[in-house]
């Protein structure tokens, strides 16, 4: 009987210092967010191995490196792999010290992003050709698609469609498109493919369905080669890509340029850097860099 | 006459629904069994037994690709061990506790805690890792805080339900008199129950230990969010570093995977079904050890 109170007493405490302690560390780590220690190590984010926007920024800032018929993507070791852009969002905003890269239609004020060479990453740069760290969104299409399909193409490549794409901050690659008119069709389109592209094919969507109240869509956003992958086995009608065909995949499929899209890089909000030279981008990603303090 | 017909037909269609759900379960883990084994295999033979489980390099999108998962394996159990020194202690503390200590009116709290805390789905722990666990860590302890240490607190916590519940059946499971010939001998309550009752409820504090591993070995989604997922080689394996497990491997690259980096994705978890197996098999011998005894 007395041990069992005594017992009772010492978990009591226990769990009161816990939460003492709890409540303690939330102060401090308000006031150290203030001052950003240039010296501290980076944690560099990365996408998993084989998502578009990692297979893209990784080719454009070299940090797959190709010799002769060997091809290595020297990421460093002990970088954090994420299989999702919220993911990488929510690792560079709870982590001062972090770099990471999203798609520029999903730059929110979560994180800053960052200029590269000092060209900011916005979609004027873009579509200029000043910012290059960018690639294609696709939409794949076996070749034999319905009316129905056909038709949910034409109208992403309309005025109507091009707008939308203008408005989610990715660029528009249709030079002068032409004005939808609906088509009142009905049917099912199944949709597969990249994360990133996804966003942007919802708002598409909906609007499409505005026209056309009869069309349902089925989408699943599970990454761009799971989409093309569909799109060949002909399980979706249309398969979403955030990277470039390769060469075997490009001879089954049709392929539509839906828009060009920024790879933004992106740096905690306390982080006081705001351009970075893609040299070091290339050496932080490769762990040739390891501290802020020796990016210019 | 009629009523014994009629009580036999009764009981061979009860006989046939309960057979044939027995036969739904086994035809369930012999169609996993079948899957996993048939497109795993394959791909284990292609990649070469030796550099798909002993080769620590992972490049599934490097030309020559390479499919190395010690790194993983080794992981893997660094992750499950950390997560057995944090669990089992707190576990066991807590099963003895509401067992052999605890007041009726703490138990009516503590109990349905422990519960709840089984049935808390573990993308929500995952969550709580991200957003509580790793930032605690990188500020308290060093590091990016996306490290085997979040992994192994995390699954310290989720393996605790396991063991707190086994271990205290398994203890109240103790017959009485062993308990009453220890105070009759004299003994305080503190021996009787850690020299006397606890030795006699092992066999079940083990299974909790067992079944805890195995959950922690198993467990995805709570690790993809708090381990960071970087294949490390494995002089480079640090507790305040990051790390890739077996599951979150297959988690993390399954729906970008094509080829024969999918299967090796596949053949990922037929070492982790492996992995699953060996525990089984020794909670069996165990627990055919207890009965010998």
């Amino acid at each position: 009987m007395k041990n069992s109170k005594i017992l009772s007493i010492i978990a009591l405490v226990l769990m009161l210092t816990m939460v003492f302690v709890g409540c303690s560390k939330e102060t401090p780590s308000g006031d150290e967010a203030a001052e950003f220690d240039l010296n501290k190590d980076i944690t560099v984010v990365a996408r998993d191995a084989a998502s578009g926007t990692r297979g893209a920024f990784h080719e454009i800032m070299k940090i797959i490196v190709k010799e002769n018929d060997t091809e290595v993507d020297k990421l460093v070791v002990g970088a954090l792999e994420f299989d999702g852009t919220d993911k990488v969002i929510t690792a560079v905003e709870g982590d001062e010290y972090g770099i990471g890269y999203i798609s520029l239609g999903s730059v929110s004020d979560r994180i800053k992003a960052v200029s590269v060479n000092g060209v900011e990453p916005t979609v004027e740069n873009v579509k200029s050709g000043n910012y290059t760290v960018s690639r294609p969104f696709l939409l794949v299409t076996k070749g034999n698609e319905s009316d129905l399909v056909k038709d949910f193409l034409k109208f992403t490549e309309s005025t109507e469609g091009q707008k939308i794409t203008n408005e989610m901050n990715f660029i528009g690659y249709v030079d002068s498109p032409a004005d939808y008119t609906a088509s009142g069709m009905s049917g099912t389109i199944k949709v597969a493919g990249s994360t990133s592209v996804a966003p942007l094919m919802e708002k598409l969507q909906e609007a499409y369905q505005e026209l056309n109240p009869d069309v349902t869509f089925e989408t699943q956003a599970q990454g761009s080669s799971q989409g093309i992958k569909a799109a060949i086995d002909g399980s979706y009608d249309v398969g979403m890509s955030s990277r470039e065909l390769k060469e075997e995949e490009a001879k089954e499929l049709n392929r539509h340029v839906l828009a060009i899209d920024g790879i933004a890089v992106i740096v905690n909000k306390e982080n006081p850097k705001s351009d970075l030279a893609s040299e070091d981008i290339t050496k932080v990603y490769k762990g040739e860099i390891t501290k802020w303090s020796e990016v210019k | 006459m009629q009523n014994i017909k009629r009580t036999n037909f009764s009981e061979n269609i009860m006989q046939a629904i309960f057979f044939l759900s027995a036969f739904i379960s086994v035809l369930a883990v012999l169609a996993i069994c079948l899957f996993l084994f048939m497109r795993g295999i394959p791909a284990i033979a292609e990649i070469g037994f030796m550099d798909f489980i002993f080769n620590e390099k992972w490049g599934p999108t490097n030309t020559p690709a390479s499919y190395g998962i010690l790194s993983m394996i080794v992981g893997s159990i660094y992750v499950t061990a950390g997560a057995i020194v944090i669990g089992v202690p707190i576990g066991l503390m807590c099963a003895i506790f509401l067992a052999e200590f605890c007041p009726d009116n703490v138990y009516k709290f503590v109990k349905p805690a422990v519960n709840l805390l089984a049935g808390i789905p573990s993308i929500i722990y995952g969550f709580f890792g991200m957003e509580v666990v790793v930032p605690f860590v990188r500020e308290n302890m060093g590091g990016n805080g996306y490290s085997i240490m979040s992994a192994s607190l995390i699954l310290g916590i989720m393996i605790l339900p396991t063991i707190i519940s086994i271990s205290e059946s398994s203890i109240r499971a103790v017959p009485d008199n062993y308990a009453e010939g220890s105070y009759g001998l004299g003994a305080t309550k503190e021996e009787t129950v850690f020299k006397v009752v606890l030795p006699a409820a092992k066999s079940g504090v083990l299974t909790s230990i067992i079944l805890g591993i195995g959950r922690a070995v198993g467990e995805t989604m709570a690790v993809v969010m708090v381990a960071g997922n970087a294949v490390m080689p494995l002089d480079k394996i640090e507790l305040f570093k990051p790390i890739r497990t077996l599951t979150t491997n297959i988690v993390t690259e399954m729906s970008y995977a094509s080829g024969l980096h999918e299967s090796a994705l596949i053949s990922t978890g037929v070492v982790l079904f492996v992995f699953i197996i060996i525990l089984n098999a020794s909670l069996s011998l165990i627990k055919s050890k207890a009965q010998r005894n």
